[in-house]
């Protein structure tokens, strides 16, 4: 497609991609593979919503597993990919906004802020347990 | 204390490739004398004026304007100008053509489908009307200009072409030259082109190709910062989806 | 050239990076680490507790959110890592993982009205 004409006999490099050659690559790999983790947590939650409906016996025997040593090590995986995709994420949204009078960095720590006053506000709901 | 009275060399592995006698590249080792203030290109200039005189390579300005001489140094995406030989010593400095294109030979690539990309999105200004001459120059603010500024500086190097994993992976991606042109284009106050270039925008080719790598932006010689172009309007592109093409109140009227 | 249909994911995929992003640690944190270990009363994920949670409606949609956003945001970015990693299997990988990610958000819809008010 378009009007100009590639070259005749020019040599097609294989087209395959490094994605541990450099620093920024590696990082945009860990920040892609958070994902997993997140969809892991999501699964999880919806398993125990599951228990949940069928009754107590069935969640309380589900929460019990929580405890399980796999599962406190595993959570604390997903915690630390958690974590790690919250920096990510606030990295890159400055770069998803139009050009703007904040800068990158103010718009990086406002998202940060917005995650510690939720965060928070999550805790508080638990805690005082205003359900 | 600089050596440029003692007798020092590196060793640059350059590669060769002729489409005549050649099925793949190949790396040729030349021995070049070195001065501290060397660039890359000026070591390739010394083997092809005294070495070598059949190794091709393309340049122009050697002082980073020009984006003629763009090559991959020990990997990584450069301008040959604007890399020095002083920073790989003691050496080797394996010196290759740039990543994701063809490559007609040695150190030259076929630049075609980035000049078919560029094309793609109209790289041109697109008033609604014509401007007679006697109406004068267009007027232009600071806080106008600031808007496409830094996206005008692009000297076409395609050293972020080089970069982009996505280039690699999907041939027919606009890429990050392009798609931050008709950005530039789009944010002119003189513009009224939006809608003329939507499609090429919102294509699987168009900004939905980028996936935020970042790596253009980090080679980018002149700090165009293509990743923020394509990415701005990625959010205009879904609202555009949407038929919510009125919120972002774009010029149009442009033919 | 044909227009994309990426942003029918791509929306869904922002808003759950953007709530993840806000919440996810938290969570992670109280449900997985906190609780379960004791630091925080064990009582505070107890059927009656959780019953009740589930049953307010803000509690509703609170789960729903997080199971539903949370699975939209990582489904997109598993396939896009997917495609990185050479599959070309054209829109395929993003249409099955996708529709996966809303059955399972109608599944947890479906629950959350079993369980009622």
């Amino acid at each position: 497609m378009g009007r100009h004409q590639p070259v005749a006999k020019t040599y097609h490099p294989p087209r395959q991609v490094d994605w541990g050659k450099s620093v920024t690559r590696r990082r945009y790999m860990k920040r892609e593979l958070t994902s997993v983790f997140l969809i892991a947590y999501a699964l999880v939650l919806l398993f125990g919503l599951w228990r949940l409906s069928q009754g107590e016996a069935a969640f309380e025997a589900w929460r019990a597993t929580l405890s399980h040593p796999l599962a406190i090590f595993g959570h604390g995986l997903i915690f630390v990919a958690a974590l790690y995709h919250t920096r990510s994420w606030f990295e890159v949204m400055p770069r998803t906004l139009p050009d703007s009078a904040m800068n990158p960095a103010s718009i990086t720590r406002a998202g940060w802020t917005a995650a510690a006053i939720a965060s928070l506000l999550v805790l508080t709901f638990v805690v005082v347990g205003g359900v | 204390m600089s050596d440029t009275t003692r007798d020092r060399s590196i060793r640059i592995e350059a590669m060769r490739y002729h489409p005549d006698t050649d099925s793949a590249p190949h790396l040729q080792t030349y021995e070049v004398p070195f001065r501290d203030d060397m660039s890359v290109l000026q070591g390739l200039q010394y083997i092809k004026d005294h070495l070598d005189g059949s190794l091709t390579f393309r340049w122009s300005c050697r002082m980073a304007i020009c984006g003629s001489c763009g090559m991959m140094i020990n990997g990584v995406p450069q301008l040959a100008c604007h890399s020095f030989l002083r920073d790989y010593m003691p050496g080797p400095v394996r010196v290759e053509a740039l990543d994701h294109f063809p490559v007609v030979h040695d150190l030259v690539i076929d630049q075609t489908a980035f000049l078919n990309k560029l094309e793609s999105v109209k790289p041109y200004l697109m008033p609604a009307t014509e401007r007679a001459l006697s109406a004068g120059a267009y007027n232009q603010t600071p806080a106008q200009m600031d808007k496409y500024h830094a996206y005008s500086q692009c000297i076409n190097c395609l050293l972020c072409y080089a970069a982009c994993p996505q280039v690699a992976l999907r041939p027919g991606f606009a890429g990050p030259a392009a798609l931050a042109l008709m950005h530039r284009y789009n944010a002119d106050s003189r513009d009224q082109g939006w809608a003329a270039r939507a499609e090429a925008a919102n294509a699987d080719d168009g900004v939905w190709g980028c996936t935020y790598v970042g790596e253009c932006s980090e080679v980018c010689p002149q700090a165009v910062d293509p990743a923020h172009a394509i990415n701005q309007n990625k959010a205009n592109s879904a609202l555009d989806f949407f038929g919510l093409r009125k919120l972002l109140s774009p010029r149009e009227g442009a033919k | 050239m044909k227009r994309s249909n990426e942003p029918i994911t791509w929306l869904p995929f922002g808003a759950g990076g953007m709530l993840s992003a806000l919440i996810a640690p938290v969570l992670v944190l109280v449900t997985g680490l906190l609780v379960p270990l004791g630091v925080l009363p064990r009582n505070f994920m107890s059927y009656p507790r959780m019953l009740a949670f589930a049953q307010n409606p803000l509690g509703k949609l609170l789960l729903l959110a997080v199971i539903s956003l949370f699975l939209l945001h990582g489904c997109h970015r598993l396939v896009t890592t997917l495609h990185d990693y050479g599959l070309k299997a054209g829109h395929a990988p993003m249409a099955l993982f996708f529709g996966a990610a809303v059955l399972a958000s109608l599944f947890a819809l479906v629950l959350l009205l079993r369980i009622g008010f």
